[in-house]
């Protein structure tokens, strides 16, 4: 076997930049996810790449690089503390092949770069998903096969014309392939093994407690929350409380879920109206928390297999959703659930250790006339209506006792301030109490067919226990007048994007032009994310279900990925025939011809010339002598003399087609017989 | 390489042979073409192609861990690139004509050429074709839609008789360098080595004892003596103007003319030497020699003789039957069986 030394040709300069180049390309949507020190090791290692393509003299020798591959490795060790996890890893794998570009001195070394820059580019989707990026990596991959075929040379003249046809042709074959592999590929339900990739990131979204500052952060985090798509028309807007976590405990400074409660005998709808069925695509949030309308309505075993039901509604994955998970829930907007047992009661009446004397003295104000407890709510939000409270993203920063500040001095702040506050006020009260976190509202995208929720979106809002009512949902936030809120210090903070709480209009039509194109970007994106980033197992079973081949399983789908990935490769080499004729038309018509005469008993003997045979079919058969001489004398002048035209081409076509020589009258021999 | 001949006995090459015979070679057709048909493609993936493999199937394993599904998307389509070309590897040789033909005869030690004639007769351009086993690589062969290319294949020499070439090696590894496809296309053509003349030879016998040999008359000359022209490899030392030398002025032969009338019989029984080959070897220096000069000269060996006469045609005839003879057996005998 050759070696693969010996047959390669030196690599050519714009080889060596192309490949750069390349790596560069591919490096750029990395760049704000790495840590600055491993892009300025990279930018170092570029700047040395093109001295020394500028200059050879400047290629760095053994020593160099050797201390060059240390100074890289502990940059990566400095910037990281690790080698390893998802960043850590990246990064080596960054420097590693940044180094190998000062090392490329044959075309093996220019394809391992190539081949590498393949895993560059797949590892980029573990930091992020999008359709764009998608799009620009893919050209960095099309950009990799047409370098490995320049690399791969003997293309003739005009080399990068052919190297771009090439590569066409191979992506445009491989693109019905990586579909099919990529929908009947069997997939696994649980990693394998874990190296702990997901360790060193943050949650994303609402945290697991509630304090001053806290929803107003997130709002300002103008991210997408989740996707919903009803089933029947959807709610009005004020209807939409997206139901997230219950916080129970409130301490000095901040409610918190508290104790684990199992759901109670109040987490039984007594009476419930006006379902509604829907579906969620939830962005991934490394948390464990579903959202959905209050409330929930399902049976406990209605609701999807990997998600529990806790106390006060809430919904919980069993674990961290690290993607984007999609499922089906039923809600009911008029409601009423069963009265709370005692220790729950209980449980909703704490108050923090820091309540004041103010505090407890307004809320007896409420009291005193011996009304109920739902005149005791009706009292709190007049309280927040009619004092000088205002509703703004800004709020002046609380001191050691936010709760007493907020109530009687700062008096303005966000729906945290609201409800956490007016909690403790009902708690005073006598009324039990807790905090519900969630979403609020969404905006339709009729584009989509959906409603988008943002993290903008994210509220409280407070539920108490009101004899014969059971839990009711109380929204202190929208007690405060509208006059006193501060749409201008939201529409500073999140633009065009601030929720629509705020009453921020699009401004002429160039802002409604420019919400539209966000709807169909979302779409877009809501498409990509429904059909590529969420394409799972589940879809193969449907599919291998549908097919009615369910007790095969995993085998079944590996049967049709090799039938499908087969057929298609079958289609391809199919085509690849049909478009490289075997023959030129000249040499065609010419054994039709032969073929035609082999009919009548004439068959051309191997080796045997046209003129030599013409001369014997002349001599077997006199009758065909002349209409075969013409027609051999048209071939040989097209097939063995440079001047020739394509009519002549045509003409020995036509007259070979015009040719159907019957059977001798008289059989010369035993073997003229028409089959 | 596949070239018998000229030589090989020997367990190892006999096995080698045999090996090489249950390949399977495109047949030539009556025109003396190799046509290359699916069957007799050969396809391996180059250290290249595994590399990116393997690239691929860690690519592969990271994505499904991680249900990471673009991960999975790129690796299959790089996986899905990898498959097609491979097809497109094999494709590229599929159908190619390829017809050997023989170069003009050489001496044992140097190259022996054959014309490789590739001809594409599709209507699309085929890449990157090159012949295997030849001396040196060569540059890929890049035939268009209804090209054909003549590419010469040089083979080492060692041995006197046939080379035959039974195959030919075509190989490529378009588009990708993932895979190699080869394929042995059948030739049915052949070439003559002459035997490697030896550097000295003492003179041949001259024709019935007349001291007619103009090497033997001490270089006098007098109007025999044509003049100076310089060296050429297989020119004989005994012709050299050693003075000329001396005064280093190069090397020097002394030309003699009026040779005509003079024969020379290259003999077989007059040489001593016991190694036939070393006598084979000899008696072509002696060849050369002579023919360099106009005498009229001919070759005696066991069971053959080939008459006196003068020329190029018969140097080429007497060398051609020093390269088949056959010391140990009955006259001729061809060495390479194709």
């Amino acid at each position: 076997m050759a070696k693969p030394d010996l047959i390669d040709a030196p690599s050519r300069r714009d080889q060596t930049l192309a490949i750069t180049l390349t790596v560069a390309a591919a490096y750029l949507p990395l760049g704000r996810f790495m840590a600055w020190e491993v892009s300025a090791f990279l930018a170092l290692v570029l700047v040395l790449r093109f001295a020394a393509a500028r200059w050879p003299a400047a290629t760095p020798g053994r020593w160099t690089l050797l201390i060059l591959t240390l100074v890289g490795g502990l940059n990566c060790l400095v910037a990281n503390q690790s080698l390893v996890g998802k960043v850590g890893g990246t990064a080596l794998l960054v420097t590693m092949l940044a180094l190998k570009l000062l090392e490329l001195r044959t075309r093996r070394d220019h394809r391992v770069v190539a081949i590498v820059l393949g895993l560059l580019i797949t590892v980029q989707f573990l930091f992020d998903r999008g359709l764009g990026l998608t799009l620009y990596l893919g050209a960095v991959a099309v950009m990799t096969v047409a370098l490995l075929v320049d690399l791969n040379g003997g293309l003739g003249a005009a080399p990068w014309r052919r190297t771009a046809a090439v590569t066409a042709r191979l992506t445009l074959q491989a693109a019905p392939l990586t579909v099919v592999l990529f929908l009947l590929f069997p997939r696994l339900d649980a990693p394998l093994w874990n190296l702990g990739l997901e360790r060193d990131t943050g949650t994303i979204g609402m945290t697991d407690h509630l304090e001053p500052g806290s929803v107003g952060e997130l709002v300002i985090n103008g991210e997408l929350a989740f996707r919903a798509r009803f089933a029947t028309p959807a709610p009005k807007r004020q209807q939409l409380y997206w139901r997230g976590l219950v916080l129970w405990e409130v301490d000095d400074r901040r409610w918190s879920q508290g104790a684990d409660l199992p759901p109670g005998k109040a987490d039984r709808l007594a009476q419930m109206a006006d379902l509604i069925d829907y579906e969620v695509v939830l962005e991934p949030s490394r948390q464990r928390w579903l959202f959905t309308l209050d409330l929930p309505a399902q049976a406990p075993d209605e609701y999807p297999a990997d998600t529990r039901l806790g106390a006060g509604f809430a919904l919980t994955a069993t674990a961290p959703i690290s993607s984007a998970k999609r499922y089906h829930a039923r809600s009911a907007l008029s409601y009423q659930t069963k009265a709370p047992s005692e220790a729950e009661r209980r449980y909703a009446l704490q108050v923090p250790r820091n309540v004041t004397a103010r505090m407890r003295s307004l809320v007896a104000g409420w009291s005193r006339d011996g009304a109920t407890d739902w005149d005791l709510v009706q009292a709190g939000l007049n309280f927040f209506n009619h004092e000088e409270f205002h509703y703004t993203l800004l709020p002046p920063r609380l001191g050691a006792n936010p709760w007493d500040e907020f109530l009687f001095e700062t008096r303005s702040g966000f729906c945290e301030h609201y409800a956490g506050s007016f909690a403790i006020l009902m708690r005073l009260a006598g009324v039990p109490a807790r905090v519900v976190l969630g979403y609020l509202g969404g905006e339709p995208n009729r584009i989509g067919g959906y409603h988008m929720v943002w993290q903008s979106d994210a509220h409280a809002w407070v539920e108490v226990a009101i004899a014969g009512r059971g839990w009711v949902r109380v929204d202190p936030t929208s007690a405060v007048a509208s006059f006193r809120v501060d749409n201008q210090g939201a529409s500073r903070l999140l633009g065009a994007g601030a929720p629509l709480r705020f009453q921020i209009d699009a401004a002429g039509p160039l802002g409604r032009a420019i919400r539209q194109l966000r709807y169909l970007a979302d779409s877009v994106d809501a498409a990509w994310q429904g059909w590529v980033l969420d394409f799972s197992s589940e879809e193969q079973k449907r599919l291998v279900d549908g097919l009615g081949l369910r007790e095969y399983g995993e085998l079944a789908l590996a049967g049709i990925m090799m039938t499908s990935v087969a057929l298609v490769m079958g289609l391809i080499l199919l085509a690849l025939m049909r478009q490289a004729q075997p023959q030129d038309p000249v040499t065609r018509s010419y054994s039709l011809l032969c073929r035609r005469l082999a009919r009548v008993g004439l068959t051309r003997a191997s080796g045997e010339g046209p003129a030599d045979f013409a001369r014997r079919v002349g001599a077997a058969r006199p009758d065909l002598a002349v209409a075969v001489g013409q027609i051999v004398g048209l071939y040989v002048r097209c097939h063995f003399t440079a001047h020739h035209t394509t009519a002549d081409g045509e003409r020995l076509a036509l007259r070979v087609r015009a040719f159907r020589p019957r059977a001798a009258r008289h059989p010369p021999g035993p073997r003229d017989q028409r089959g | 390489m596949s070239a018998t001949g000229a030589g090989g006995g020997g367990f190892r090459a006999n096995l080698q042979r045999r090996l090489q015979d249950l390949l399977r070679k495109a047949p030539l057709d009556a025109d003396g073409i190799a046509r290359i048909a699916a069957a007799q493609i050969y396809i391996m993936p180059t250290p290249t192609g595994l590399l990116y493999a393997i690239a691929a199937f860690t690519m592969l394993m990271g994505s499904l861990n991680y249900q990471n599904n673009l991960g999975l998307m790129f690796t299959f389509f790089l996986v899905a690139v990898g498959l097609v070309a491979m097809h497109h590897c094999w494709f590229n040789l599929l159908g190619l004509a390829v017809q050997v033909r023989p170069g003009p005869a050489v001496f044992a030690g140097t190259p022996a050429q054959f014309e490789v004639t590739l001809h594409n007769t599709r209507a699309a351009a085929r890449f990157d074709l090159r012949l295997a086993g030849g001396i040196d690589p060569g540059t890929p062969v890049c035939l268009n839609a209804r090209d054909q290319q003549m590419v010469l294949l040089g083979l080492p020499t060692r041995r006197r008789g046939l080379l035959a070439l039974p195959a030919v090696e075509l190989e490529t590894r378009h588009p990708m360098h993932l895979f190699r496809a080869w394929s042995y296309a059948q030739s049915g053509a052949q070439t003559l080595v002459y035997p490697r003349p030896a550097a000295t030879a003492p003179a041949p016998v001259q024709d019935q004892g007349q001291a007619r040999r103009p090497a033997q008359r001490g270089g006098e000359g007098r109007d025999d003596y044509l003049g100076p022209r310089e060296y050429r490899y297989g020119d004989s030392p005994r012709h050299l103007d050693w003075k000329a030398l001396a005064r280093e002025r190069g090397l020097i032969v002394k030309q003699f003319g009026g040779e005509e009338g003079l024969d020379v019989w290259i003999d077989w029984a007059q040489l001593s030497t016991p190694d036939p080959e070393l006598r084979i070897s000899l008696l072509t220096r002696q060849l050369l020699d002579t023919a360099r000069s106009q005498v009229r000269f001919g070759l005696r060996l066991p069971g053959r003789e080939l008459p006196l006469d003068r020329g190029q045609i018969h140097l080429q005839q007497c060398l051609a039957a020093l390269a088949l003879f056959n010391p140990g057996g009955d006259g001729i005998g061809n060495h390479g069986q194709a």
